[in-house]
């Protein structure tokens, strides 16, 4: 390995000298195995859309500066980067379209192992959808918001915007994307219609592409955006739960079961059973009964809901099987390493697979579906059981590493918090702080692991100056992994590191919340799907300013990004007129005109935009310095 | 006493500044020792091994291979004769190699590899692992005209064949242009 620092993951740290002493490959090995990548693929200028290629643009001038067919640099790099953004919406749809489909049957009354947990969440939705929910049975309710939902999956009519785009933005927003051109009607034709227009021999105006790509960010928006609510209807609101973070949740004497992945339609069932389940996990000699703990996303879902420990984020997935502790990893969508299956030659861990559309070699398969989910998760149960009996003890390696986290601030919860210093107009203490300068600024946090940078560094070091400068972070996915597992969701964090005025008002919002002491540093808002919670409050603050999102002291960072959904994430980011930090750099800059106008041009069209910085100390000055702008704009 | 004059071996320049890590030249050397396209070698399984290899030092990438060293340590410690200097080329005669590594050891820029044939298959006695170096194409030339697969091969012409004199008299040429320039500007400054 390089003498590039893999993490500042203590647990990691502890983990992988042991895996390379037993000859164990993790994705780190495979990292460096990869040097040196492909720079054309680092530029974006490769085209592989046709099999005349593939194609390579000289970024140096002195090579070919057309693909066969003529495609320029910047033809090239607006198709990649719009296919990712496609592919991106296609994972969220695909989650929130299952969702929906499961709310559907339970309004029909199929889908029994499923029930509505927030009738009153299922009708303000139904509200907020104009469906005229009062005095309907909830069965009615829940299948005529399933079918509004499943409308933004199937409408014709180019014309009428997405139900959820339309209803979740504000109104000048929703004007602005509408007169752009970008705002989608119907989520799957739009992710089509990105992959038919960088077909062969047809967009070839970069910029016209990229205003594709945005449109195709709104489609992914939108089915996170249902995603995420109906999830809620489906397994509950989170309210702040004080949890754990790292490997060292894993216990010695129990039965681990890790959950990954990132849907909780399958996850929610096995936690349920797993109770029930305890007292057979104890006959079988494991003294604690059954310990699930989470990975990624599911992890996160998990979480939040039922103050269910966190193991470890994206990167150190592997690691988790390496602590020869997890009897069976339970994986269902996104983020899954393959390796895993490898790994479990290793060990006796069972890695089971669970969608029809995800198998891995070498992993069994237990195929999910909503009807059968009880028995699914029972047998799921039953062989991670079995495994843990076939544990070898000798090879058991828990790193004592955990840190507390307080998680589960949906849009709800922090407004129930602000409500208790203010029952009447509960936004009013967070607005007349940031108006005051008490709270500089909004920042979100989103996105992944990525190796290009170590792990988890530029999550903290970011998000300790920001604190510093009394700037309120908002934080999913694997970085709300990562601010987890190093104790920044405490409130220990709080006194440590936020600025005097932050501190004072996350102490003034925590006391009244009843928490005796300030909210966490970092407030953990959910999984990778659920950015749309942060939405959620923003709309609400710019509605209640009256101004539009791209005047907010409001911005984004994905400082360790990686997957395609992160690109779709970081691009609606920005289509809804946020400043959006990317820690990574994105594979566009062999077209210096996608990165201009990323960069600098989109600003005049929609208000947000990129700035790539990977040094994460410049990239806290810069967000800052963003942050500040926006005061000044808004005259605060 | 008259010593014949003789021309320094030609050698592959790389650009550092221009390579972007694609590795394509390594594909282009080791299809062109396999003496087929890389579909064929691929479908047919056929054992590829390049004589260059793309390395990484910090944000620096390149390719290395051999520098046709005018003293060449390889050819000087072959035991067998295997490795040895003609026509302007450090050639290597795989027949007499018999795999012992010296040349692999000396060599400055660990631009030799020492891998077995998998199509020749060993028996109980030897492995008949050979070395294998860059000779710049040499055993591929149907004509007299040098081209390495490599420098055909790279997308962002990083990689170049460089005939040492005329290499030598550019390089002359700038540095003397640089002298004269700073003269020039010296002059000035006593008016």
């Amino acid at each position: 390995m390089s003498n590039m620092k893999t993490s500042i993951d203590p647990a990691v740290n502890y983990l992988l000298p042991l895996a390379q002493k037993a000859g164990i490959e993790t994705a780190w090995d495979r990292f460096e195995a990869m040097k040196p990548q492909c720079g054309f693929g680092e530029l974006g200028i490769c085209c592989r859309i046709c099999w005349k290629g593939p194609c390579r643009i000289d970024p140096f001038g002195n090579g070919p500066q057309k693909g066969i067919c003529g495609a320029d640099a910047d033809t090239i790099v607006a198709r990649n980067l719009a296919r990712m953004i496609a592919a991106g919406a296609a994972a969220h749809a695909e989650h929130g379209h299952h969702v929906a489909l499961t709310l559907l049957e339970i309004g029909e009354g199929h889908a029994l192992p499923y029930k509505i947990k927030e009738e009153k969440k299922l009708r303000n939705i139904a509200e907020r959808l104009n469906l005229n929910p009062e005095g309907k049975d909830i069965k009615q309710v829940a299948k005529e918001v399933a079918l509004a939902s499943l409308e933004d999956f199937s409408r014709q009519k180019s014309s009428i915007p997405c139900n959820w785009a339309k209803e979740t933005l504000t109104a000048s927003r929703v004007e602005k994307l509408v007169e752009l051109g970008v705002m989608p009607h119907n989520i799957h034709a739009t992710i089509a219609e990105i992959m038919h227009r960088t077909h062969v021999g047809c967009d070839a105006d970069a910029v016209n592409i990229l205003l594709g790509g945005l449109k195709g960010a709104l489609a992914d928006y939108t089915g996170m955006y249902l995603s995420t609510e109906l999830s809620d209807v489906l397994f509950g609101i989170p309210e702040p739960v004080v949890t754990a973070a790292n490997l060292g949740v894993l216990k010695e004497d129990a039965v681990n079961i890790a959950v990954h992945g990132h849907n909780p339609l399958l996850s929610e069932i096995v936690c349920d059973l797993a109770i029930k389940m305890n007292e057979e996990a104890k006959k079988a000699g494991a003294k604690e009964g059954i310990n699930i703990v989470g990975i990624c996303c599911t992890g996160n879902e998990v979480m939040m809901r039922r103050g269910i420990p966190l193991a470890t984020n994206y990167l150190s997935q592997e690691l988790a099987l390496v602590t020869g502790a997890v009897d069976a990893i339970v994986v269902d969508v996104q983020c899954i390493m393959p390796s895993l299956a490898a790994l479990k030659e290793c060990f006796h861990t069972e890695v089971i697979t669970t969608m029809p559309g995800n198998k891995i070699p070498g992993a069994t398969h237990l195929e999910f579906s909503e009807e059968t989910a009880l028995e699914n998760a029972a047998k799921i149960i039953k062989l991670a059981i079995d495994a843990y009996k076939r544990r070898d003890r000798s090879k058991v390696n828990i790193p004592d590493y955990k840190e507390t986290a307080i998680v589960g601030f949906s849009a709800e919860a922090v407004l129930a918090a602000l409500s208790k210093v203010n029952p009447e107009d509960p936004l009013k203490p967070l607005i007349d702080n940031i108006v005051n300068g008490n709270i500089l600024g909004i920042a979100l946090f989103a996105g992944c692991n990525n190796l290009r940078v170590t792990q988890d560094h530029n999550f903290t070091t970011i998000a300790k100056e920001l604190a510093r400068n009394n700037v309120l972070m908002l934080a999913t996915g694997c970085g709300a992994g990562a601010f987890a597992k190093h104790g920044l969701m405490t409130q220990e964090a709080t006194e440590a590191y936020a600025g005097d005025s932050l501190k004072e008002v996350l102490t003034v919002i925590g006391e009244a919340a009843g928490l005796n002491g300030p909210l966490p540093l970092v407030l953990h808002m959910g999984s990778c799907v659920d950015n749309t919670r942060a939405v959620n409050l923003a709309v609400a603050v710019a509605n209640k300013l009256g101004v539009d999102l791209d005047k907010l002291p409001v911005v984004a960072s994905a400082p360790e990004a990686m997957a395609e959904k992160a690109v779709a994430i970081g691009t609606w980011a920005v289509t809804l007129g946020l400043p959006t930090h990317l820690g990574i750099v994105p594979q566009v800059i062999g077209s210096p005109l996608v990165t201009e106008v990323l960069t600098e041009k989109i600003k005049d069209l929609v208000g947000g935009y990129f700035m790539v910085e990977t040094d994460p100390k410049k990239a806290a000055v810069k967000l800052v310095a963003a942050i500040k702008e926006r005061r000044e704009g808004l005259g605060i | 006493m008259l010593v014949k004059k003789t021309k320094e071996n030609r050698f592959i320049y790389v650009d550092p500044r221009r390579c972007l890590g694609c590795r394509n030249c390594e594909l282009a050397c080791a299809t062109a020792y396999a003496d087929c396209d890389l579909q064929t070698a691929v479908t047919k399984g056929l054992q590829l091994q390049p004589r260059n290899s793309v390395v990484q030092v910090d944000d620096m990438v390149m390719p290395i291979q051999c520098r046709q060293c005018e003293d060449a340590p390889c050819a000087l410690a072959c035991p067998t004769g295997a490795i040895y200097q003609e026509d302007g080329f450090v050639k290597i005669n795989e027949g007499s190699c018999v795999g012992c590594k010296v040349c692999a050891m000396v060599c400055p820029f660990g631009a030799i590899i020492i891998t077995q044939d998998i199509n020749d298959n060993g028996n109980r006695r030897t492995k008949k692992a050979k070395a294998r170096k860059c000779d710049l194409c040499f055993s591929r030339q149907d004509s007299d005209e040098v081209s390495c697969a490599c420098v055909e091969a790279c997308p962002t012409k990083a990689i170049m064949l460089v005939d040492y004199e005329s290499y030598r008299k550019k390089i002359i040429e700038e540095r003397g242009k640089e002298l004269a320039r700073a003269h020039s500007k010296t002059k000035v400054g006593w008016k």
